[in-house]
């Protein structure tokens, strides 16, 4: 198992390292950069100017030297200052992941919370209506785009009860009661978006594990629906379900940054895109890193959840 | 169907919803629904036009109270805090609270109207001039306290502080062309200062009044060697927080030198970049003003507030127009960017877009040359639309099967992709002009239009915060200007912005500055596109917030909020 975990964890370094490249070749081929950004509104800067600033903060290095010094800051834990606000970045990350971690955690349980059951429901009715409305709500979800679905959600709370999240995010140390005001509705709009794939994954699963010689047998025993269902069945067929939970980090993070900016949350969606819009390199080369590191890291967690849920699967 | 039929039974029995059934259900479901939906937009659409709302808010004749929070739910975010750096509104909508300039504007409840440029003293009490204009001697408010925060401590506002703050403006950023034109400066005593200029400048006064060219703390510059992290000024606002995305908190300086001002105790501004999610903070509440673009929104939020307080903010310019790469072909025949402006129907945008609540397009303030707005026809023959002409023009000047050409802009904001699909619709039509449009992102647009090396067309800006007929003048249109994006080259336009500069009668300049408007307009220099006019919007309880022409309260207009209060 150990030399499972170290094998895959030596792979995940190519991994990072081909990120790393694509991202920081990325960025230097978008036009622009971030002083440019920067001056933006002023129109007034002469060529002169903007190159001392350029000078001043880097830019005019040659890459292969930039990609070096980006690389040891990152292996050396301080990925540096950004561009645009001269905010370090260990700063900005310090405020913006709590925000985004939050987000994702709280949506991930609604997903399966709204999820799970409905998926099993949908599975042991198969063809009654509360399979078709759990049909047509999963479909929902996976039809309906988070920018959508969040600014109904905000213009209609608006206006029938007068009420939507308070804006101006606050931690959930300083005020819890605000701070749950502030994330269930955006983790529900996430989170429903989630829940969709889960929920017919967990359909379908369940309804091939109903199929299986051992779940007849358990019903031959006499043993109560519950039990068949949620201790023989629903075990087995969760596999599939938490593969695809694993897999839907990266389309969470992805909505986080629709959802985040719906809902005023300064998470690490926002902090990247406007980093990405602003050409604020070393943040966005930074949060890619951030973000390819968690899910390689996920899919480790993913693949060595297997073995706990089915005793039959060994990693050598 | 007979009533009951042997599938119907069928289902019953079995209790089952048939597959097909349920379809069938779910699909008149949907087109119930979808009637239903497009019936109430139907209803939105057929909603009587839009009141009349006053171009103007007067001041309120109560004494005002003190106390109480103002918000704002803010589209923007600061990029920085150094205004040595940007000119953003993002810093802006509270830059001019914190920092006070040498002169300014008049506030909401001192102006006559939204017009009134009249300038007044800020941190200057009295401002003259040499006769040659090119000396100017400014002497400062005694008293007057920086705000009473490390590592300034409340000290006095001296002029070498305003001499050090102009000399670092023009040392590098983005004011440097309107302080480089410093050619020296002395402080002869504590609170005077003379401005020497390398040319003569009668307006000079009113680039100090931009709301830009605020002044800030001498010691945060040498102690942090930038202003990115701290904004200390002698406004009358103190910067209590400042957390990028999230929030903006401006706490009451006790010590602001207009004693018993400002009346407000705090004013947050929150970061709220989706435009939904701000009408739904001003809709419950959260959000004490907010600026709409259509008649229709303002309907639309009238009914579920119907105590709203709404100024209908009429622009005095349009910030946008078509950029045409003047200096060479084809666009550097007149007769090409004149055809090209007649075969574009500005009223139609104005009315399709702005949905009639929208300006036809000018880039001088008209503020500064007639008394009222013009309207399309006032803007002289080549900006008609005549399409007929338009292609005899075109023809004449050699291309009567027009030409292959591109656009590139950026969104600033929905309504421009309309307006640029439909110029590429008018100029397929009407001139057989094919334009090819690239939709950019805002740093490689900005990159591209400032570098002023494209071919063809851009969708071509003029900053947003400029008050002054200088700025307006001179800065976007000399040819030797830093700022002359549209590629303006015209020694007319050279001669008449630099004589304009030396004129110091009110009534020559408007004469003059209505030579220049001639001069681009008859050149087609820059060719403007309409531009939404907008309503500025309230809870029922603010007084004296109204803007003024060019600086919208809750943008570059922000310093009036100094004397705003809240009734309640």
């Amino acid at each position: 198992m150990y030399k499972y975990v170290i094998r895959r964890l030596l792979f995940a370094l190519p991994v990072l390292l081909l990120s790393s490249l694509i991202v920081f070749g990325l960025m230097r081929v978008m036009p622009g950069d971030a002083l440019v950004a920067l001056m933006g509104e002023s129109g007034n800067v002469g060529q002169r100017e903007l190159a001392k600033l350029r000078t001043d903060l880097g830019l005019d290095r040659p890459y292969h030297e930039q990609y070096l010094i980006w690389v040891w800051q990152m292996v050396s834990l301080n990925p540096g200052d950004s561009i645009f606000t001269n905010e370090p970045i260990a700063v900005a990350l310090k405020k913006s992941i709590p925000v985004t971690l939050e987000l994702a955690t709280l949506a991930m349980v609604l997903g399966l919370v709204i999820a799970i059951p409905i998926g099993v429901l949908s599975a042991t009715r198969q063809d009654t209506p509360s399979d078709y409305v759990g049909r047509v709500v999963a479909v929902s979800g996976l039809s309906l785009p988070d920018f959508w679905l969040g600014t109904l959600v905000i213009t209609f709370a608006a206006i029938w009860f007068h009420w939507i999240p308070p804006i101006g995010y606050v931690s959930f140390w300083e005020s819890p009661w605000r701070n749950l005001q502030q994330f269930l509705l955006p983790a529900a709009v996430l989170g429903f978006r989630l829940s969709a794939a889960t929920m017919r994954m967990t359909r379908s699963t369940v309804l091939e594990v109903l199929r299986e010689d051992y779940v007849r047998t358990a019903w031959a025993k006499g043993l109560e629906r519950r039990i068949v269902v949620y201790k023989h069945a629903l075990k087995n067929a969760l596999i599939p379900v938490v593969t695809i939970v694993g897999g839907q980090m990266a389309t969470l993070l992805a909505g986080a940054v629709v959802v985040e900016t719906i809902f005023a949350l300064p998470g690490m969606g926002r902090l990247t895109v406007e980093a990405i819009l602003f050409r604020d390199y070393p943040v966005v080369q930074t949060n890619v890193m951030l973000v390819a590191a968690t899910l390689v890291t996920l899919n480790l967690l993913v693949d060595l959840t297997y073995a706990w849920l089915d005793p039959r699967i060994r990693y050598r | 169907m007979p009533a009951d039929t042997p599938r119907r039974i069928a289902v019953r029995k079995h209790k089952h919803v048939n597959r097909r059934d349920f379809l069938r259900r779910v699909g008149w479901g949907g087109v119930g629904a979808t009637a239903l939906v497009a019936g109430a937009g139907q209803a939105r659409a057929a909603a009587p036009a839009a009141a009349t709302y006053p171009d103007w808010i007067p001041a309120s004749p109560k004494p005002p109270k003190r106390g109480g929070v103002l918000t704002r739910a803010s589209a923007w975010d600061p990029p920085v805090i150094d205004p040595r750096l940007t000119q953003s509104v993002g810093l802006f909508q509270f830059a001019g609270l914190t920092s006070n300039r040498l002169v300014r504007h008049p506030f909401s409840d001192e102006a006559a109207g939204p017009s009134d440029l009249t300038l007044k003293g800020d941190l200057a009490e009295s401002w003259t001039a040499s006769p040659d204009h090119r000396v100017w001697t400014f002497k400062l408010r005694q008293g007057v306290r920086w705000q009473n925060v490390p590592p300034l401590n409340g000290r006095d506002l001296v002029a070498a502080d305003v001499k050090y703050c102009f000399e670092a403006y023009a040392r590098e950023g983005v004011q440097a062309f309107t302080f480089q034109e410093i050619e020296g400066m002395e402080t002869p005593d504590k609170y005077t200062l003379r401005v020497h200029l390398h040319t003569s400048n009668v307006l000079f006064p009113q680039n100090l009044a931009e709301p830009v060219a605020v002044i800030f703390a001498r010691e945060v510059l040498e102690e942090d060697g930038d202003l990115k992290k701290r904004m200390l000024g002698t406004g009358p606002y103190i910067l209590k927080e400042h957390t990028r995305k999230v929030r903006v908190v401006l706490q009451r300086n006790p010590d602001y030198f207009d004693k018993g001002r400002p009346y407000v105790d705090e004013y947050v501004i929150l970061s709220t970049p989706d435009a939904a999610t701000r009408l739904a903070a001003f809709r419950t509440g959260q959000s004490d003003i907010i600026w709409l673009a259509s008649p229709s929104e303002v309907e639309t939020v009238r009914k579920t507030n119907p105590a709203i307080v709404v100024q209908s903010y009429h622009n005095t310019l349009a910030p946008f127009g078509l950029a045409l790469a003047q200096d060479r072909p084809p666009f550097n025949d007149v007769r090409v960017r004149r055809a090209v402006s007649m075969a574009i129907d500005r009223q139609r945008q104005v009315d399709t877009v702005y949905e009639g609540h929208g300006i036809a397009g000018w880039g001088v303030p008209y503020i500064y040359y007639r008394d009222k707005a013009p309207t399309v026809k006032d803007l002289g023959p080549w900006w008609q639309y005549r399409p007929e002409e338009a292609k005899r023009l075109l023809a004449e000047a050699g291309h009567p099967r027009g030409f292959e050409t591109t656009l590139f802009y950026y969104e600033y904001f929905p309504q421009m992709t309309s307006q640029v699909q439909l110029v590429q619709q008018e100029l397929k039509k009407n001139l057989n002009i094919d334009v090819k449009i690239t939709k950019l992102d805002y740093t490689t647009y900005y990159g591209r239009y400032v570098e002023g090396k494209w071919d063809g067309m851009s969708w071509g800006f003029q900053s947003g915060h400029a008050v002054g007929l200088d700025e307006r003048t001179y800065h976007y249109m000399h040819s030797k200007s830093t700022k002359n994006f549209f590629r303006v080259n015209d020694p007319v336009i050279d001669e008449l912005t630099t004589k304009l500069r030396r004129t110091p009668d009110r009534a020559e300049q408007r004469a003059l500055t209505r030579k220049i408007v001639d001069r681009e307009f008859d050149q087609v220099l820059r060719m403007w596109m309409p531009y939404d006019n907008g309503f500025l919007v309230f809870q029922p309880h603010m007084r004296n917030v109204a803007a003024g022409a060019l600086r919208r309260t809750d943008g570059y207009g922000s310093p009036t909020i100094t004397r705003s209060w809240i009734d309640k």
